[in-house]
């Protein structure tokens, strides 16, 4: 990177988001619309001043669509503009203006809609369940992973090294909840005490229910504009002054968990750019990822790039973090109280930089006079760092705007108790795939049906790496080509007593299971792999414990993690083995060559959505309904909640129009000889694309015809009765 | 714009590539890309990968990024699109003035997904757009139109398959590339009329890995380097019931974007060969249509053979055509190579159910705008 501070300067004039809620009616899509338009009302703008957008959802697991940004173009009112849609996991949200920065800054745009969406209900039965998935499909996904397994094998590290008690720690949740008590968007706020978090279930020890943010259906959009346009604007713009984003390896195992060197490393970007040597003394306001208490805390370290974490400590014991303190932080309420839509809250948080900055902030103003504030995002496998410092130009302004005195009715989004509640429509794809093992990890899991831990050694940087590697990271990918039977002994580093399985479900009344890293004998330091552990007494089980690898009989190792049965403590005056011991590589050929087996395990329950949902219940009566945008005076097919040449929220049922159901003319239509799975169907079908008088748009779906071939353009045909909700119920036939 | 390609590695073109991880087989891209543009791994700021979670089965897919290309704890996301939409972003990200020097990757391990049409499928529009039928069918509708408007015949789709398919004879990247003739094409077995299935690429596996320089390192450092001059990308209309199948507006305005950027005024004229997404072969000629370049010569056009002859590399088909185009800049392009090309467009398309595109104009020699 260059040394210089930051040249083209970005501003944000504009924010909107919608309520978060646990489950929302509305559609991806149509959360999202309702973001921008706020957004656009706030900066003063309509869609055709917006130069350019970008957005920011993180995985496709949530909202279940393959390709998820390419769903999302019309409802972040990006037709027919550049678009380009990113992501880092969890860090997505924050990545989100300084992607857009990027849009801006280098002089390509003069201003840029950045648009953040998660819909993470319509996963079943546990939006939990899509994070086995983030784990590595072939060393680690077979043990059961979820994400809270990870968490709290980081918070019981980070406990361990700061020596924080789970009483500290559950101060955070509470200052947040309580803060997002004057949130408009919030979806958890409460008044509630350390007894209460300390009461909650126990999850997966260190981390109890109320240490955790909840999962949440949202979308968030700001404004960012250049300088010029921005000062041309009556209010107070507020700018972006430095980012920072760095990703770590993805070898989880390998690294120190304590301190998260990757947001250290982000942050001094972003200081550099902006100028500050001293960010505990130059930043006004904090709203660091929250999505777990302990992690405000652990990314505040790397905030203010200290690793002895002394200072973050004082802080939070005495009282400095509240918004009348001296480092006011989560001002907001954070992912703990406003919800965590994974990339929204991110971008919730650049908003409420936006909104402190400029004195927008009403109810959650911070006392203290603000100039600057920082906001950060965190994600992937424990890994990336994602960091924005902002500031207000010159004077404190005073500003008061819509947002200085929004109430949650003001928002947009609309909670649901149950999916099944409003107009749904279920899918479960058939997702399965067969990695290839490669060079390296043939012969890591060939150790496993030999009863061997197996290390890859780097000439060059000395390291044994586990799990063994073809190439060493670390050393411009040198090649690697020593390979290593390793001892099946080593070290406990970190650890949890989980009572949840992958999927969230809880454990059958009275199971525990316990996940550990463990440095394994022989390998470097903090290298490491993750196990289970038994035969302990979960009470004695400690970090620094040796443990000994426990095999499954030779005769049922297969060559994968689960040969290993677990690890179990080494007895007193029980040895560890021997030294490593160097191998010959499997050679590939046809029969050694292997991949592993796997797939998505998820299901879904979508909602409707607004507009879906008016569309179906009058389909089922035998009704065609479309929706009349004033502003274009267009009148859309099938039925839209909001106008995306014009990016304004419609109302389906205010705004609806009648369309005859027998006028319909196909304008395209293709005889289709498979099924959705690629098989051969018995016989061929059709699908029509029908357009209707009077309307924009067209009805797509299956032409119910004796022979295809007659299917034709130019054929008039008639909408039948919907049987059910869903694409596949939309059926035409021929005209009488 | 100041931008420079410094090098480029592709590892491929598989039907499959068993005994190679999507580690190794990006790894082995990486390491000639920087072996290409004179440098190592440890010299990048940072990396723009793209992705799709579900193509490589991880949720999250930009977690495994760093590692193969030696870029760990670097300034490293993730950007959905075609690998052209990478180039895009970093070329933005080099224009803010704080970074130097980036990758851009993208890979396909095709061979790995065992669903591929569920996986299709499940990429459309829950609520409106899921038929219960092969995802194909959008193809099939889009081909009708395109030729109902257009004038374009079955016969002129199938010529194109014949054309890239007997390029791919001359392209070692090439799995695909075979004598075949029109009739060939057209009585193929049908997957949603018109579509045949040989006007549809095959899925194949491969890494591209692309090495991006501010110009005034690329020129101290890059062996041969090869000079960005115009991007654009747009995604038309995602609504698929209110776009206009008959034409990729994406396509239009991108290059539009990039024309503007690079000065290029009659494209016909001033470019001296195209490569453009082929995934169906009648998107071939759409895209060319939209690129102001119809009814011209298939000659100058997808001469690596396109992804009819290379097969269909998910996220890293842009990546393929460009590492064609920079060989072809340089003059190492082989028996493919076009005599004196000066100025190449590559354009990239998503694939169904998309429209969104993304054009670039590379240089061989800097220009000054």
């Amino acid at each position: 990177m260059t040394s210089k501070t930051m040249g083209n300067r970005v501003a944000v004039i504009g924010a909107g988001m919608t309520r978060f809620n646990r489950r929302a009616k509305e559609s991806s899509g149509e959360l999202t619309s309702m973001a921008v338009e706020m957004a656009l009302e706030d900066a003063g703008l309509t869609i055709d001043d917006i130069d350019c957008v970008c957005l920011g959802t993180a995985p496709d697991a949530f909202d279940g669509i393959h390709m998820n940004g390419e769903n999302l173009i019309a409802g972040a009112g990006a037709r027919n503009k550049p678009y380009m849609r990113h992501y880092v996991g969890g860090g997505t949200g924050i990545m989100s203006p300084i992607h857009g920065w990027m849009h801006v800054a280098s002089g390509k745009f003069k201003n840029c809609l950045v648009v953040t969406e998660e819909k993470m209900s319509p996963c079943v039965p546990h939006p939990a369940g899509a994070f086995i998935t983030i784990f590595d499909h072939t060393t680690e996904q077979p043990l059961g992973l979820t994400l809270i397994h990870i968490f709290s094998i980081e918070m019981c590290r980070f406990m361990h090294t700061y020596g924080y008690t789970e009483e500290e720690i559950a101060r955070v949740s509470v200052l947040c909840k309580k803060n997002a008590l004057d949130h408009p968007a919030a979806q958890i706020a409460e008044e509630i005490s350390v007894e209460d978090v300390m009461n909650s279930p126990v999850l997966s020890w260190p981390v109890k229910r109320l240490d955790i943010s909840p999962t949440s259906d949202g979308a968030c959009a700001i404004v960012l504009s250049n300088e010029h346009f921005a000062h041309s604007l009556k209010k107070a713009p507020v700018f972006i002054e430095g980012v920072g984003f760095r990703l770590d390896t993805a070898y989880w195992c390998t690294r120190d968990l304590a301190y998260p060197t990757y947001v250290a490393t982000a942050a001094a970007d972003a200081y550099r750019m902006a100028g500050i040597t001293k960010p505990a003394e130059q930043i006004d306001i904090f709203e660091p990822y929250d999505p777990f208490d302990y992690k405000a805390l652990h990314h505040m370290n790397a905030l203010l790039q200290d690793k002895s974490g002394r200072k973050i400590k004082d802080l939070l014991l005495s009282g400095a973090f509240e918004r009348d303190g001296s480092h006011p932080m989560c001002p907001s309420g954070g992912a703990l109280g406003v919800g965590n839509p994974i990339a929204a809250t991110g971008l919730m948080k650049i908003a409420e930089l936006y909104f402190q900055l400029s004195g927008q902030a009403g109810k959650r103003q911070v006392k203290k006079d603000a100039h600057r504030g920082i906001a950060q995002a965190w994600g992937d496998l424990m890994q990336v760092g994602t960091v924005v410092v902002m500031s207000s130009d010159g004077a404190m302004p005073t500003f008061q705007s819509n947002w200085s005195n929004k109430k949650a009715d003001d928002l947009p989004g609309t909670p649901l108790k149950d999916v099944k509640d409003v107009p749904h429509i279920a899918d479960s794809p058939d997702l399965r795939y067969s990695w290839d093992n490669g060079l390296a990890l043939t012969t890591y899991l060939d150790g496993f049906k030999e009863g061997k831990i197996r290390g890859s050694h780097c000439r060059n940087c000395g390291r044994m790496m586990i799990p063994a590697r073809a190439f060493c990271e670390v050393c411009n990918l040198k090649d690697v080509v020593d390979y290593y039977d390793l001892p099946d002994t080593g070290t406990v580093m970190t650890y949890t007593l989980s009572y949840v399985d992958w999927d969230s479900s809880k454990l059958p009344d009275g199971k525990m299971r316990i996940f550990a890293v463990i440095e394994i004998d022989g390998a470097g330091e903090d290298m490491g792999l993750i196990h289970w552990i038994d035969e302990v007494d979960p009470k004695k089980i400690k970090i620094g414990m040796r443990v000994k690898a426990v095999w499954k009989p030779e005769s049922e190792r297969v060559g994968n993690v689960l040969d290993c049965k677990y690890f179990r403590p080494l007895k007193d005056g029980e040895k560890a083995d021997d030294k490593p011991v160097r191998i010959k590589p499997v050679e590939l050929h046809t029969e050694t060559v292997k991949a592993f087996p796997g797939r998505i395990p998820l299901s879904y329950l979508y909602t409707a959505g607004i507009a879906g949902s008016k569309f179906y219940d009058e389909l089922a009566k035998g009704k065609l309904t479309a929706t009349h945008c004033a502003s274009c005076d267009s009148v859309f097919l099938p039925a839209t909640a909001f106008c995306e040449k014009c990016m304004v929220v419609l109302d389906p049922e205010k705004d609806a129009r009648s369309v005859d159901p027998k006028s319909g003319m196909v304008i395209g239509c293709t005889v289709v000889h498979e099924d959705r799975s690629g098989h051969t169907l018995d016989k061929p079908r059709v699908v029509a694309q029908v357009a209707y008088p009077g309307t924009v748009g067209t009805v797509l779906g299956m032409l119910d015809i004796d022979d295809a071939d007659e299917a034709e353009i130019g054929m008039m045909v008639e909408l039948t009765r919907a049987k059910a909700t869903g694409a596949e119920h939309v059926v035409f036939k021929p005209a009488q | 714009m100041n931008i420079a390609i410094m090098g480029v590695g592709f590892c491929g073109s598989f039907p499959a590539s068993g005994g190679l991880s999507y580690r190794e087989l990006i790894a082995r891209a990486a390491a000639m890309a920087y072996a290409d543009a004179g440098i190592e791994a440890e010299q990048l700021d940072g990396a723009v990968s793209v992705e799709e979670d579900f193509v490589s089965g991880y949720s999250i897919a930009d977690e495994y990024v760093p590692d193969q290309l030696g870029v760990q704890r670097k300034s490293v996301y993730t950007i959905c699109g075609d690998f052209l939409h990478g180039v895009c972003s970093a070329a933005m990200q080099i224009n803010t003035g704080q970074f130097k020097l980036l990758v851009v990757e993208a890979y396909s391990k095709a061979s790995n997904i065992l669903t591929k049409d569920e996986l299709l499928h499940f990429s459309y529009d829950p609520i409106w757009n899921r038929l219960g039928v092969t995802p194909n069918y959008l193809a099939g509708i889009e081909m009708q139109q395109f030729m109902e408007c257009s004038g374009y015949g079955p016969q002129d789709v199938a010529e194109v398959v014949v054309k890239n398919k007997t390029c791919g004879v001359g392209n070692a990247f090439a799995p695909y590339g075979n004598n075949i003739n029109a009739q060939d094409v057209l009585l193929a077995r049908q997957v949603a009329a018109p579509v045949t299935e040989q006007m549809i690429a095959r899925p194949a596996d491969g890494a591209v890995v692309v090495v991006l320089g501010a110009t005034d390192v690329a020129l101290e450092t890059a062996r041969n380097p090869v000079f960005l001059s115009g991007t654009g990308w747009c995604s038309g209309n995602s609504v698929i019931e209110r776009r206009d199948h008959a034409v990729s507006e994406g396509t239009i305005i991108a290059s539009q974007m990039a024309y503007k950027e690079a000065g290029v005024k009659s494209p016909a004229e001033d470019i001296d060969a195209f490569y453009v997404s082929d995934l169906f072969a009648h998107r071939q000629l759409m895209h060319l249509d939209a690129l102001g370049f119809a009814g011209d010569s298939l000659a100058r056009v997808n001469p690596d053979g396109g992804s009819l002859a290379v097969g269909d590399l998910f996220e890293a088909n842009g990546g393929a055509r460009l590492v064609d185009a920079v060989n072809m800049l340089r003059g190492e392009a082989g028996s493919r190579q076009i005599e004196g090309a000066r100025r190449v467009v590559v354009q990239g398309w998503r694939g169904l159910p998309t429209d969104s595109c993304a054009v670039v104009v590379l240089d061989s020699e800097r220009r000054t705008s």
